[in-house]
């Protein structure tokens, strides 16, 4: 196992705003070896971006990294210089976007674009960037590279500038390269080609890729290990086999069991998450899910459990985890997934017998 | 995918919190408030209208009098607390009188600009058509003048008289309350409710005034309320060039024009209007922008 | 990019500032051959004699044949005589004052691009500072203090305080040596004019380059490295200079608006000067002909404004 490439311990982004102060993103930890396609997943406003931006230093007023470190390459980010930071970024690091209209700037041709990439930096000599741009552009795969590499971004597709952002972000041949939400803005078809690409180039190149996104079916295809997020703290992290057959985390087991699948059998339910992600000023005490979780415990709503090992390669943060859920909860035949449902326990210390509660649940007409 | 639609977060990355959701006109009102240059010339442009409207009263001494004991060119003094004119006449009083004529043309400009480019604008944003083309045509043909070259001409024609240089004034400054309002009309007009409001039968003067100026009224007032120092300045020019208010009768304009020629004499009596138009306009303008920041819904945080 | 289209819309825009000119002169001519009083009346001339003149002059005939001799002859170039002085053709008077209006205006609005973008760019990069704040009341103030008070500061201040450094060149009454005036004599009220019409540009910038500091493409240009000067200039003035452009029509009216009074305060000898001069004295033929000059100033200025839109964005071709 060769030493990781970046190394993220206990990071921590908060927005310093009129409302107050939102800790956006409180003691994330997790690494990335060299040539490793990573996947972080979480709904809108877990975090997953902030983390990103956090590492390449983008994070804009008032948000600020209070604490933590990031080790790229055995050096501290956090501690780099301005100009330091700028000449990671897009060298070493490299970041793309959602929107790929509007990360272009609309009046710049796109082979321009490229071209400064790769000019900032002192990696590519200076005769070799413009036919690399058109090399590059070929890459990703768009066709008839040499005459696009001259228009600007509007003569575009969708799919086509976000390959031509993909060879932008490759440009310097970086170590690393983190996409934020890419195919969110494109259609179903497009999005696949692009993943695709990102797949073959990870061959090709060895870049490292982060991939964050809120949709799990784009994680299963390219990422070999997940994490997921929710609320500002990694929850569970595993490989993509791990995390989709077998979850130990109740956000992650909810997640999947929300998902539309055309498999499934016909009286297959799908099964909602109740409630909404807490308010990341006045964060309640514990475990932050135990406000939407079917399986809480006692202990969930005091204490906030750490990231522990539940299998080889495995880490999930939860006092109950699903393997228990699954024995003593009756998780597998599950049909009511309100707070506390399944294990019967409220705020307040109200505990019913679980089997009283079963009994409700299943003499209770309608959902 | 995620189980449930999140509303009440967002990335932070760039984008904005939105914690509650606050009605346009009450955030509007807590903004302006918290402006405190808009604030500021608020309760200057107040004072100003009570001290006008206090002349109609009463001046400490009539404006037009050349009073026989007094010397010309006075300095500041405690019977003539602004001093005198050339002629011997008492300057604050001028000064007083001054103010009322601003504000008349001022407002009363804006008025006349607000009631022509509404109305024009709504017809031909609202019911488009040749009408739209027709008034398109000419505001496109006139919009290029300089609004002074025509106001001068208007105002010779039609002849002296504050009501006169207040027409003269609008005449093209209407054309860009017209525009604006007929721009905001066509966006309104395809808004949902407006398909609503003509389904259910309701008659197009009804949606005209009952729905698409309410929308529109902030830009509306936000213009309106920047019409009132051009208006002021306009007329102060003119009045400077001798184009204007007819003496007797104190416009700043015209004490400044006096004052520039006796200039190497006695400053003051150019010092006191410059202080006055300076500091009026400036209230105008930044009231204008205070409305203009409050009431731009693209600037919530 | 001059391409069949582009040349389809010059062609369009030119028909169209021709029938505004003609419509605006048709106007402005019955609009000024209807005020009392005619260059003409004195003491001395008046009954027989005076009728003799205005026939003379072809005033006696009907509106609109006068009207139709006065723009057949402007089509040629010739917009007719003066009325004060006897006989002197207009044309070659409006040219040179034409020309003496735009040395004033083009210096002014050389300061006020100038001046109102590095303002703008400044206050915008350093939003909310003490200098965002500095700068846009500069800005509010330009366009708010009047450009006579201005003007009036302005001779107070070189004329009697500080006579040494001018020299004594800008003297009280104002004066223009010859006709294109000296450096110092141009400098002050360039100035004026400029910074009068600079706030508007300070205004629009900032609050273009604020918007455009927001965008996506910023935070790209970021995540790839370059320089913050770099992504300051290169990507977001580009395009926040959009809508700069947009206002250059209306700047330059404001240009000409504030022309007119400065000239006329500073007896700077342009067209400005002239309008007025020929309303005082009812020479009505030389404010029709500076009052069309103006309209085909300003419709050559919206074409040019217009057309260096395609230049600046490429998304936009006619």
């Amino acid at each position: 196992m060769t030493d990781p490439i970046l190394e993220v311990r206990n990071l921590s982004t908060h927005f310093f705003t009129d409302d107050g102060e939102v800790k956006a993103v409180r003691g994330v930890s997790f690494s990335v070896s060299p040539g490793e396609t990573l996947g972080i997943v979480g709904e809108s406003g877990c975090g997953k971006s902030v983390t990103a931006m956090s590492v390449l230093g983008l994070v804009q007023r008032p948000g600020k990294v209070v604490g933590g470190e990031i080790m790229f390459k055995g050096r501290d980010l956090l501690k780099f210089t301005k100009e330091e930071l700028r000449n990671i970024r897009g060298r070493d690091i490299a970041m793309i976007f959602q929107d790929p209209l509007s990360s272009m700037n609309p009046v710049l041709r796109v082979g321009y674009q490229i071209d400064e990439a790769m000019y900032a930096h002192d990696k590519i000599p200076k005769d070799d960037v413009k036919p690399r741009g058109i090399d590059l552009l070929r890459q990703v795969r768009v066709s008839d590279a040499e005459r696009r590499i001259n228009d600007f971004p509007h003569q575009f597709s969708g799919g086509m500038r976000q390959r031509a952002m993909i060879a932008m972000g490759l440009s310097n041949k970086p170590d690393l390269l983190i996409a934020d939400e890419p195919t969110t803005a494109l259609d179903v078809t497009v999005q696949a080609q692009i993943l695709e690409l990102l797949r073959d180039l990870n061959e090709q190149t060895g870049a490292a890729i982060i991939l964050i996104t809120h949709n799990l079916g784009v994680v299963a295809g390219l990422c070999k290990r997940v994490l997921v997020m929710y609320a500002g703290e990694i929850v569970e992290e595993g490989t993509a086999e791990q995390i989709f057959e077998r979850p130990q985390h109740p956000y992650t087991w909810s997640l999947l069991r929300s998902v539309p699948r055309i498999d499934a059998s016909r009286g297959h339910r799908l099964l909602s998450i109740e409630g909404l992600p807490p308010d990341l000023i006045d964060l309640p005490q514990g475990c932050k899910f135990n406000p939407r979780c079917p399986f809480r415990v006692e202990r969930c709503f005091s204490e906030s459990p750490p990231i522990e090992q539940v299998a080889p390669a495995q880490h999930a943060a939860c006092w109950v985890t699903m393997e228990r859920a699954y024995a003593e909860m009756g998780a597998g035949t599950i049909t009511d997934t309100s707070p506390g449902a399944a294990s019967g326990v409220h705020p307040g210390g109200r505990t019913l017998p679980v089997a009283e509660v079963q009994a409700a649940i299943g003499g209770a007409s309608g959902d | 995918m995620a189980a449930i639609a999140t509303p009440a977060l967002e990335e932070y990355a760039g984008g904005t919190i939105a914690r509650e959701q606050v009605g346009l006109w009450r955030d509007g009102f807590r903004r302006l408030r918290r402006n405190r240059l808009a604030l500021a010339a608020l309760v200057y442009l107040t004072l100003l209208v009570l001290l006008a409207v206090v002349a109609i009263f009463w001046t400490p001494y009539n404006p037009a009098t050349i009073l026989p004991h007094t010397l010309t060119f006075e300095a500041p003094s405690a019977a003539h607390l602004l001093g005198t004119d050339d002629l011997g006449r008492d300057l604050l009083s001028r000064m007083m009188q001054g103010a009322q004529i601003s504000l008349i043309v001022g407002v009363g400009t804006s008025l006349i600009v607000l009631t022509v480019g509404v109305v024009v604008g709504l017809v031909a944003g609202y019911f488009r058509g040749w009408i739209d083309t027709v008034i398109s045509v000419f505001i496109n043909i006139f919009y290029g003048i300089p609004g002074i070259l025509v106001a001068i001409i208007l105002y010779l024609v039609l002849g002296r008289g504050l009501l006169n240089i207040m027409i003269a004034i609008s005449a093209t400054a209407w054309m860009d309350m017209a525009r604006l309002v007929r721009g905001q009309a066509f966006s309104i007009r395809e808004r949902e409710y407006i398909e609503a409001a003509r389904a259910s039968g309701a008659r197009s003067g009804k949606i005209l005034f009952g729905h698409i100026l309410p929308n529109a009224l902030g830009p509306i007032i936000v213009q309106a309320t920047f019409v009132i120092p051009i208006a002021i300045l306009t007329e102060a020019f003119l009045s400077y060039l001798g184009l204007g208010i007819p003496s007797p009768l104190a416009s700043w304009g015209s004490i400044a024009s006096e004052g520039y020629a006796a200039l190497p004499l006695e400053p003051y009596m150019m010092l006191w209007p410059a202080i006055a138009l300076s500091v009026t306009l400036l209230a105008f303008n930044f009231l204008g922008d205070g409305l203009r920041d409050a009431f731009d819904p693209r600037q919530r945080r | 990019m001059l391409t069949r289209g582009t040349l389809i819309y010059i062609a369009q825009r030119l028909a169209l500032i021709l029938f505004t000119l003609i419509v605006v002169s048709f106007l402005v001519f019955i609009t000024v051959h209807s005020l009392p009083g005619s260059a003409f009346e004195s003491e001395k001339v008046h009954g027989k004699a005076l009728q003799l003149v205005l026939h003379e002059y072809g005033l006696d005939r009907p509106i609109l044949v006068q009207y139709w001799s006065f723009f057949t002859n402007a089509i040629h170039g010739n917009l007719g005589v003066s009325f004060q002085i006897r006989g002197l053709p207009i044309t070659p008077v409006v040219m040179r004052e034409l020309s003496v209006s735009a040395e004033l205006g083009g210096t002014a609005l050389l300061i006020t691009i100038g001046l109102g973008t590095t303002f703008g760019v400044l206050a915008a990069i350093r939003q909310n500072s003490w200098v965002d704040y500095t700068l846009t009341s500069i800005a509010v103030v330009g366009y708010s203090v009047p450009s006579f008070v201005l003007a009036g500061l302005g001779v107070l201040i070189f004329s009697y305080w500080l006579p040494t450094v001018t020299n004594g060149v800008i003297s009280y009454p104002a004066e223009w040596s010859g006709t294109y005036g000296t450096i110092l004599e141009l400098s002050l009220p360039a100035i004026i004019l400029g910074f009068y019409t600079s706030g508007q540009v300070t205004r629009i910038t900032r609050a273009a380059m604020l918007e455009v500091l927001q965008q996506d493409y910023i935070r790209t240009a970021r995540a790839k490295g370059l320089k913050s000067r770099v992504v300051t200039v290169r990507h977001a003035l580009r395009n926040a200079l959009i809508p700069v452009i947009s206002i250059l029509g209306p700047l330059v009216i404001s240009i000409i608006t504030g022309s007119v009074i400065i000239e006329n305060i500073f007896g700077i000898p342009g067209l400005g000067k002239e309008f007025v001069e020929s309303i005082l004295q009812a020479d009505y033929n030389i404010t029709v002909a500076v009052f069309t000059v103006y309209a085909l100033l300003i419709g050559i200025a919206n074409l040019i404004v217009d057309l260096l839109y395609t230049v600046v964005d490429p998304r936009i071709r006619y």
